[in-house]
C-alpha cells in the first residue's frame, strides 16, 4: 500500500496559516478560490488539491454547464480525483431544495440514474470520479436496498471510486443502535481512495450528535486506524471541516493526530 | 408514483413545513414523523444560518459596535416561531426571517455612531429576499429562452430599486476590512438595484435614471415603443438599459401564449 496522504479542507479564512503549515500533504476545495484570494498563489504552487465542490446531484445527467465547470477546477487544481457525493438534495423541477447533503432513496430506479450519470460525467472528465457517502437520518420506507447493498452496485457498475466518510458510517450506526465497526463492515471497502474523517457534536434540534467543524474523538480516530486497515487502495485521509467557526490550532492539531493514529 | 416522485415527496417535507404538517403527506407514512421533524428544523437553522452569513455580512462586520451579530437570531423565540410556517427557499420565508435579522439589529444601541445602518439592513434584506425563489438547477437542451428582441420586456419577480439616502457602496469593501472608527459612507442619494440571475446569482447594481426608469414601467405588456416614449429614452439608450437588465436578471422578455 502506497503512504496515505494526510490533509485537510482549504478554509480560506485559516490561508495565511496554511501557507505556513507543516505536516499537511493535500488540500481539498470545496468551493472556488476567491478572485483577490491574497494566499491562493502560493497554496496552489504548494498543496496537492482534491475538487471536492458541488458538481450537482447525479440523479440528474450533469448539464453542459455543470460539465464545463467541473473541467475548469479539475484542471486549475491538478486533482488527481474529482468527487462528488451520492446525495439528491432539491426537487427535479428546482422548486425546494434543502440546501444540505441528503441521499437519494436506495431503490434500483435511482442506482440506475446514478450509474448513468456518473458513467456520461466520467466520459467527460480527464481524472478518475471518487463518490462520497452521505448520512442518513432517518429511513425512507420506499428504500429497497440497504445503503452499502446499492453503494457496491454502484461501484461495480461504474468503476468510480469510494470516498469513505467516516464519521457519516459513525453516525448511521448511533442512529441505528449498531457498533459502527459491524456497519462499517457492510461497506465496500476494496473500492475506497479517500478517508474524511473528523468530530461530531451534540446538535439541539436533532436531539443527537452530528457532524461538526470540530476535533475527532480518541473513539473516531481509532475508528478511522480500523477503517485504513480495511481499505487497501486508500490514497488519502482528510480532515473534513469547511466552515468560517475552524480555527487554525483545531485544523493544525486534527491533521497531526490523524497523522497520529495511522 | 416514481421513485424521483417520492424523493421529490420526501425533499418537500423536509423544506415545507406546512406540507409536512397535511394530511397528502402524513398518509404517505414515508418516514419517522419526529425524525424528520427533527431534521427538518435541523436544515431550517442550517439553511437560514449560511443565508444571513452571507447576506448580512457588512451587519455582521458592526456586530463589535452594535454588539448584534444577525445570526444570534436563529435561537431566538422570533425565528422558531416561523419554524412552522417556513418554506425554505420561499421568497416569504425569507421575507420573514430578514425581518426578524433587521428587527434585532435596528434595535441596537452602537457605540459609535452608524447613520446608515437603516440603508444598510434595507439592502441587506433586500438581497437575501432577491436570493429566494425557485431556480434553474440545470440548463435544458432547449436553452433557457432567447433574447427576446422586439417583446414586452417584464420585471423578474424579486427584482426591487433601492432608494437610499447614503451612498452605500462606497463603504461596503471598507466594512469588511480591519478599522476602529466605523467606516462611514458619503450622505448623497443612490438607486440600486437589486436582481437574481435564473441560476440564483443576486447582483448589486447602481441604477441610473434610464435603468430606474424602465424598471418601474416593464410590466410585460407596454411594448419597446411604450416603454420608450413613457420613459423619455432614446430607442439606443432603451436598448442598452434593457441589455443590461437582462444580463443581471432584472427583466425577462414575454412572449405571450
Amino acid at each position: 500500500m502506497a503512504p496515505l496522504m494526510v490533509g485537510a479542507f482549504y478554509n480560506p479564512h485559516l490561508g495565511a496559516e496554511l501557507v505556513r503549515a507543516d505536516g499537511i500533504d493535500h488540500l481539498a476545495m470545496a468551493d472556488p478560490p476567491a478572485p483577490h484570494d491574497p494566499n491562493w498563489p502560493a497554496i496552489h504552487q504548494r498543496y496537492t488539491l482534491l475538487l471536492h465542490d458541488y458538481l450537482g446531484q447525479l440523479s440528474e445527467p450533469l448539464d453542459e454547464r455543470s460539465i464545463a465547470r467541473a473541467r475548469t477546477l479539475a484542471e486549475l487544481y491538478h486533482t488527481p480525483w474529482v468527487a462528488e457525493h451520492f446525495q439528491c438534495l432539491h426537487t427535479e423541477d428546482g422548486r425546494y431544495n434543502i440546501n444540505y447533503v441528503f441521499p437519494p432513496l436506495y431503490t434500483e430506479e435511482f442506482l440506475r440514474r446514478f450509474v448513468a450519470n456518473a458513467n456520461a460525467l466520467q466520459a467527460r472528465l480527464d481524472q478518475p470520479l471518487v463518490m462520497e457517502n452521505i448520512p442518513g437520518f432517518f429511513d425512507v420506507k420506499a428504500s429497497q436496498l440497504p445503503e452499502p447493498v446499492w453503494l457496491r452496485r454502484f461501484f461495480d457498475a461504474t468503476g468510480a471510486g469510494f470516498l469513505l466518510d467516516l464519521p457519516h458510517v459513525w453516525l448511521e450506526a448511533h442512529y441505528r443502535n449498531m457498533k459502527p465497526a459491524a456497519w462499517l463492515a457492510e461497506f465496500p471497502l476494496e473500492q475506497v481512495v479517500e478517508l474524511h474523517v473528523a468530530g461530531v457534536e451534540q446538535d439541539a434540534d436533532l436531539q443527537g450528535p452530528w457532524i461538526a467543524p470540530a476535533e475527532p474523538s480518541v473513539e473516531m480516530l481509532d475508528f478511522l486506524a480500523l477503517a485504513v486497515s480495511r481499505c487497501p487502495r486508500a490514497r488519502a485521509v482528510t480532515f473534513d471541516a469547511f466552515s468560517p467557526s475552524l480555527t487554525a490550532d483545531t485544523l493544525l492539531r486534527s491533521v497531526e493526530r490523524i497523522r497520529g493514529a495511522l | 408514483m416514481s421513485d424521483r416522485g417520492l424523493q421529490d415527496l420526501v425533499l418537500r417535507a423536509l423544506a415545507d413545513a406546512p406540507f409536512r404538517a397535511s394530511r397528502e403527506w402524513q398518509d404517505q407514512a414515508l418516514a419517522d414523523p419526529g425524525r424528520l421533524e427533527r431534521f427538518a428544523r435541523f436544515l431550517a437553522r442550517h439553511y437560514y444560518y449560511e443565508r444571513i452569513v452571507h447576506f448580512f455580512k457588512y451587519s455582521g462586520a458592526l456586530a463589535p459596535v452594535t454588539g448584534r451579530r444577525p445570526e444570534a437570531v436563529l435561537r431566538s423565540a422570533s425565528f422558531d416561531a416561523l419554524l412552522a410556517t417556513a418554506v425554505l427557499g420561499s421568497r416569504e420565508t425569507a421575507r420573514a426571517v430578514a425581518s426578524v435579522v433587521v428587527r434585532d439589529v435596528q434595535a441596537a444601541t452602537p457605540s459609535q455612531p452608524i447613520p446608515y445602518l437603516s440603508d444598510l439592513l434595507s439592502y441587506e434584506r433586500a438581497m437575501m429576499i432577491a436570493e429566494a425563489g425557485p431556480r434553474v438547477w440545470r440548463e435544458t437542451a432547449q436553452g433557457e429562452g432567447g433574447s427576446g428582441k422586439g417583446a414586452p420586456p417584464e420585471l423578474v419577480e424579486g427584482t426591487v430599486l433601492l432608494d437610499l439616502a447614503y451612498d452605500l457602496p462606497a463603504v461596503l469593501p471598507r466594512l469588511l476590512e480591519p478599522w476602529t472608527e466605523v467606516p462611514q459612507a458619503p450622505s448623497r442619494p443612490v438607486k440600486l438595484l437589486v436582481a437574481r440571475s435564473p441560476h440564483g446569482r443576486v447582483t448589486v447594481a447602481r441604477a441610473d435614471a434610464a435603468v430606474a426608469s424602465v424598471v418601474e414601467l416593464a410590466d410585460g405588456r407596454k411594448t419597446l415603443a411604450d416603454l420608450a416614449r413613457q420613459a423619455g429614452l432614446r430607442a439606443a439608450d432603451l436598448e442598452a438599459a434593457l441589455a443590461g437588465l437582462a444580463d443581471l436578471g432584472a427583466v425577462r422578455f414575454t412572449t405571450g401564449s
